[in-house]
């Protein structure tokens, strides 16, 4: 009892549900976070052209800065960030669907039961997501610095990102 | 003991409970009674901590708090049990934090009563569930065990069952609080009776008292209440008069 997941969840509710729900929103911000990848393609193709059957940088090609290839595909995982905080709240409500298993919760001696149970889950939900969003965030600019051809870089990228993020 | 001293609640400015004072001492079975909305489920609450209010509340000398809110058990109407729990999933959570926990009440009762231990409990009838109820308030170990309406909605058999049951399990030292609309049927049973009216009490009296004053306990309520007999023949006649 004391390792399983439904510890740290409101007793009785479908927290299996919960948690498909949450990895396949997960799944889909990562594909959606993926069009970074197409997108970078494109913007790296646009620096060549051809020199008979050579492929060759074109002079005073210029990549297009990494924030706005990067746009908004990590915005998947702010988003499902900010819904699991929301449940949250359905986890609180939750104790008074069906019957008010809040005056239970608020009689047990320990008295931060109800707020783990309700809390612990959705928190490490949204920190995982925006955990996933930094990592792919690094991963990205990691591709975009390393693949990019040095001669086609603008320097302050880094920069240039947090200055949009911000 | 419970010592309730001086405790009023408001609800957005509206009185539910004004200057209450009353002491429940262990190993007495009270019965507390009052018309709906007279202020019997928030005096509760107050007890259980469950709402803020005025005045103190002791419990065994000291005030109500997590130290000591096991002493404290709620069955109510309402129920307070996870509804997607099985009995005995739902057992398991009170054990893990009541360590006074009853298991061998529990079975004992969930036998008599005869409930599905694997069901979840939404799906029991509403005079399961009420049963249940009661059988978790009875089994967490607490030294006061406060009820409120928890027969609603259960059959007479059922009922009479649950109050020979009561007495047949309650150890000496365990109090009950129980408020009920059933008057005749727990007069048998409760050896004191506590009258609220309007936020305030206005009657406490012992069952023994009654008896030898030889009155029964719904005439002390009437008369308690200032209850007017003729009202309902008054009634009828104003609303069968015809016109002329």
């Amino acid at each position: 009892m004391k390792h399983k997941i439904e510890r740290y969840a409101p007793p009785g509710i479908n927290i299996h549900l919960e948690i498909r729900y949450y990895f396949t929103g997960l799944l889909c911000a990562f594909l959606y976070s993926m069009l970074f990848l197409i997108r970078y393609s494109n913007s790296l193709s646009k620096l060549y052209g051809w020199v008979g059957n050579k492929r060759v940088i074109l002079p005073d090609a210029v990549m297009d800065d990494f924030y706005l290839i990067l746009d908004s595909c990590l915005l998947g995982f702010v988003i499902i960030a900010v819904a699991v905080l929301f449940l949250i709240v359905y986890h609180y409500m939750y104790h008074y669907q069906g019957s008010k298993s809040i005056y239970l919760m608020k009689r047990l001696p320990n008295s931060r039961e109800l707020h783990f149970r309700c809390i612990t889950l959705p928190l490490t939900g949204a920190v995982i997501s925006m955990l996933l969003a930094v990592i792919l965030l690094f991963a990205y600019y990691g591709i975009y610095i390393a693949c990019t051809p040095k001669e086609c870089l603008t320097p302050g990228q880094w920069q240039k990102l947090w200055s949009v993020l911000l | 003991m419970i010592e309730i001293k001086n405790l009023s609640k408001s609800y957005l400015g509206k009185r539910a409970l004004e200057n209450v004072d009353l002491r429940l001492p262990r190993g007495e079975i009270v019965g507390l009674f009052g018309e709906n909305g007279a202020g019997k489920t928030t005096l509760m609450k107050c007890i259980l901590g469950l709402l803020p209010f005025d005045g103190e509340i002791l419990l065994d000398g000291s005030p109500v708090s997590r130290r000591n809110i096991a002493s404290l058990s709620f069955a109510t109407s309402e129920h307070s049990f996870f509804p997607n729990l099985t009995p005995l999933a739902h057992k398991e959570f009170c054990k893990e934090h009541f360590p006074k926990f009853s298991e061998k009440r529990f079975k004992g009762l969930m036998d008599f009563f005869e409930l599905p231990l694997k069901k979840p409990l939404r799906s029991f009838s509403t005079g399961q569930k009420n049963q249940f109820e009661v059988i978790m308030a009875l089994c967490q170990g607490a030294d006061y065990i406060l009820m409120d309406e928890p027969f609603a909605g259960n059959d007479l058999f059922n009922r009479e069952d649950f109050y020979k049951v009561l007495l047949g399990i309650l150890e000496p030292n365990e109090t009950v609080l129980l408020s009920t609309h059933l008057i005749e049927e727990v007069s048998g049973f409760i050896g004191r009776a506590v009258l609220i009216r309007k936020g305030k009490i206005i009657g406490d009296v012992s069952m023994m008292d009654l008896e030898e004053s030889g009155r029964d306990l719904v005439g002390y309520i009437k008369e308690t209440y200032h209850y007017r007999a003729d009202r309902v023949s008054r009634a009828l006649n104003e609303l069968t008069d015809t016109e002329e």
